[in-house]
């Protein structure tokens, strides 16, 4: 469904990403994890279009995505959770959720995803006409994962769902996820510093190093693998 | 060679000025040039404020009219000559900025504009409650140079003329000097220059103040020369700012040769309109002013000065890029020397989030400390407290046994603590060598000496051959050496660094600890901020870890890494418990 390879993607001088290739096939679940810094969130936005990639191939169903633009990404049907939530704090949690299905495929089924969101995430049923704003770190989480959902992707991307939030709400924000898999044969890309966490959720899972793929394989590899551990500490 | 350029450009303004004046022979002509003049004066009055400082003031007319109103008033009232009145007006209006600036540059941005839009408006009021709505000059007819009436139109001109070339040497005068550097400096990234030993406030305190003097003295001379009545509309309405910020603005802004170019342009356009096209169409001089005004904007929306100035290349250079000057023969194991900061329970909370909680740690003399933890683990929060950018809740920080807590960035600098940024904070306006030239000025050398320091700097980093370049063409490798330079220009005794390896290939990070290693051989005692530990393995002497704000363990590199608790925060407590510390090592906690 998504293919990489030969990635590469620089910000004035620096090199944030280098060759890195990986793939995610429909309907699968696949961990991106490594230390800070290695360049996780910057793969998650070449692949929506928020940064410009520098070098190497991008498709998606077989298509080369590099010329389109972020939002005609989004039209194609991949969503982008970002880090740090970037919920519409003045908003209602409703107009928010409502924004998210402003591509045209979401938009007749408006009502219906809504209602499939709002089972998901009782909390933002009750919270529908408060200001984002005002939620707790989870609940804006949910928000954005609920706001993710609105525009019925076929892929979805998730930056650091955990981060910021107390172990207590992690654990939370990680069973949504699984429901939420469970529920649709929905394609995920999950980002994460949490290795066990994440992958413990997925199929697959790559690890990434200043910029590099150290290591891929399936969960149990990865999980059994105590070189993982070096690309954090190094030692 | 720029140097002499500048006196040069002076000296051709006043011939140029000293020309128009001998061949105009019409009074309406002399009237014009004396207005281009004032008004030239005013935008480079502006300009020190605002374009060199970057404290851009929407009240500028106060002086103005301060000047205006004294002058004016004591010779009415105490038949004083003008010629000692517009000092005295000057002088008033000196103290006026120091007065409005105390409680005004506490604010920053925007809101310090918006705050000067008060001051004029205040003295119209105070003038129209004090009756002064119209003051007339008094006609002294027996001592007319005394009192400044002048038959011959020429006169205003040569005096107002006179009054731009002093207001011109003035500003060249700052922007050669140390404080000409820590305004732009200030102008650029506020922190940074405090960083960097730059006293912002009494910098900014000065240039308002050395701002207020030529305003005043030019609206001393707009009164006699073009008012005759001093009203408060005449003096401190809107008029005024308004002609100033577009001479400014037209001509560029930060460079003293910007007013003058958008005076000797606009003000003839809007005096000539007025009086031919005004006639026969009325109101169409408004309609040709805004077009022309809008025009240039469009075209040189910088200012037609910085238009037509050909940059100096940021990008294009000659110089190879940085060559690693020979690496010192590998240096002993230092021996730990005393202690020389001291951190004990800080504490720092942001709304709801503890940033810090009773962090304490030592660092001694000569050796390379790492911060080691995960994102948000509080290290940036830290350096923030120990160079005095923020006050912890709790705790102390004591720096060669004597207590720094509170202490204000640019002391703490002067005392000897030097730092970098984690995103490198630049002044993207100075040439590197004056980026470095900030820091060198920390202890107050003199401008040849501390070029001469910067330059030193530089050299030792291996960014001799970028040294007249803009920062924007540099790569991260050597704006972080930058950096470094303009830290170690602060001579310090120990500097902190912010994640100076971030971003960079594997050639850069070599380098850079090269340079690192380097700084300690030079007997300057280093503190590293990293995320990722491996660099600072090879790098640090000795590692302090931090996690949610609290130091988890301290202790030589190795047996830091071994940590189970280290290992807990980096890859979490369930990655631990599948597989164990490793080879187990003692906890010092």
């Amino acid at each position: 469904m998504l293919r990489l390879s030969g990635l590469s993607v620089s910000y004035g001088g620096l090199r944030a990403l280098e060759d890195v290739s990986l793939e995610v096939n429909e309907g699968e679940f696949v961990a991106i994890v490594g230390p800070n810094g290695a360049g996780k969130t910057t793969l998650l936005k070449a692949i929506s279009g928020s940064v410009r990639v520098g070098g190497g191939r991008l498709e998606y169903r077989g298509r080369d995505l590099i010329p389109f633009p972020s939002h005609q990404r989004a039209a194609l049907g991949i969503a982008h959770v970002p880090e740090g939530r970037r919920i519409f704090p003045s908003l209602t949690v409703l107009e928010n959720l409502e924004l998210g299905s402003y591509r045209r495929a979401a938009r007749g089924r408006r009502a219906e995803t809504l209602d499939s969101v709002m089972a998901l995430f009782p909390v933002l049923r009750e919270r529908r006409g408060q200001a984002a704003g005002s939620l707790s770190g989870g609940e804006q989480q949910m928000l954005a994962l609920g706001r993710g959902l609105m525009a019925t992707p076929e892929l979805l991307l998730l930056d650091e769902p955990s981060q910021g939030l107390a172990p207590r709400v992690v654990e939370q924000i990680f069973e949504t996820i699984d429901r939420i898999r469970r529920a649709s044969n929905l394609t995920i890309l999950l980002v994460e510093q949490r290795v066990v966490e994440a992958l413990e959720l997925c199929d697959r899972g790559y690890v990434l190093e200043t910029g590099r793929v150290a290591l891929a394989g399936t969960q149990s590899a990865l999980l059994a693998d105590p070189r993982v551990q070096r690309a954090y500490l190094g030692a | 060679m720029t140097r002499d350029r500048g006196w040069l450009g002076i000296a051709a303004v006043g011939v140029i000025g000293l020309v128009l004046s001998l061949a105009l022979t019409e009074h309406y002509h002399h009237r014009i040039l004396t207005l281009v003049f004032l008004w030239a004066t005013m935008g480079l009055a502006w300009n020190i404020i605002s374009g060199y400082a970057g404290q851009i003031s929407f009240g500028h007319q106060a002086f103005f009219g301060i000047g205006a109103y004294v002058t004016v008033l004591l010779a009415a009232k105490l038949h004083l000559t003008p010629w000692l009145g517009m000092l005295g007006g000057a002088g008033i209006a000196v103290l006026a900025a120091l007065l409005i600036g105390t409680p005004t540059f506490r604010l920053a941005g925007i809101y310090f504009g918006l705050a000067t839009l008060a001051y004029p408006l205040i003295f119209r009021i105070l003038m129209d409650f004090l009756g002064y709505q119209e003051v007339a000059i008094p006609m002294v007819r027996d001592h007319p140079v005394r009192f400044m009436q002048f038959e011959e139109p020429r006169t205003f001109d040569l005096l107002a003329l006179a009054l731009l070339a002093a207001t011109l040497v003035l500003s060249r005068l700052i922007e050669t000097s140390r404080l000409g550097y820590s305004l732009r400096a200030i102008k650029e990234n506020e922190q940074a220059a405090e960083a960097m030993g730059v006293d912002a406030f009494r910098c900014k305190m000065a240039a308002y103040a050395l701002s207020a003097a030529p305003a005043a003295l030019a609206g001393a001379i707009y009164a006699h020369a073009i008012l005759f009545v001093v009203t408060p509309d005449g003096v401190f309405g809107v008029i005024a700012i308004v002609q100033t910020l577009t001479v400014c603005l037209v001509g560029g802004v930060g460079t003293l040769w910007g007013p003058v170019i958008g005076a000797a342009i606009m003000i003839p356009i809007s005096e000539i309109l007025d009086a031919t096209a005004g006639d026969r169409f009325p109101g169409i001089q408004g309609v040709v002013y805004g077009a022309t005004l809008m025009a240039i904007m469009m075209w040189a929306p910088e200012g037609l000065f910085w238009r037509l100035r050909r940059r100096p290349a940021g990008v294009a250079r000659t110089a190879p890029a940085v060559h690693s000057p020979a690496d010192p023969a590998p240096l002993p194991p230092v021996a730990p020397g005393p202690v020389v900061l001291d951190v004990r329970g800080i504490s720092k909370t942001f709304i709801g989030l503890q940033a810090l909680a009773d962090v304490s740690f030592d660092v001694r003399e000569g050796e390379v400390l790492g911060i080691i933890g995960p994102n948000g683990a509080g290290k940036t929060t830290l350096f923030n407290v120990l160079n005095g950018f923020l006050l912890p809740d709790r705790g102390e920080v004591r720096w060669l046994d004597a207590p720094l807590t509170g202490r204000p960035p640019h002391v703490v600098c002067r005392r000897g603590i030097g730092r970098t940024f984690q995103v490198v904070r630049f002044f993207p306006h100075l040439t590197v060598l004056e980026n470095v030239l900030v820091g060198a000025f920390a202890h107050g050398a003199a401008p040849a000496a501390a070029r001469e320091h910067a330059r030193a700097a530089l050299a030792r980093v291996g960014l001799a051959g970028q040294a007249d370049t803009l920062p924007a063409g540099l790569t991260t490798l050597e704006l972080r050496l930058m950096e470094l330079a303009r830290c170690l220009a602060t001579s310090p005794r120990l500097v902190l660094l912010d994640e100076p390896l971030a971003g960079l290939s594997a050639d850069g990070v070599e380098l850079m600890a090269a340079m690192i290693r380097r700084t300690r051989a030079a007997g300057v005692t280093v503190v590293i901020i990293e995320h990722t530990i491996q660099a600072l393995v090879k790098l640090a002497d000795r590692l302090v870890v931090l996690d949610h704000g609290r130091r988890l363990a301290e202790g030589a590199p190795g047996e830091v890494t071994r940590n189970p608790a280290v290992i807990e925060a980096y890859l979490g407590k369930r990655w631990l418990a599948r597989h164990g510390p490793g080879h187990a090592a003692p906890l010092r906690p």
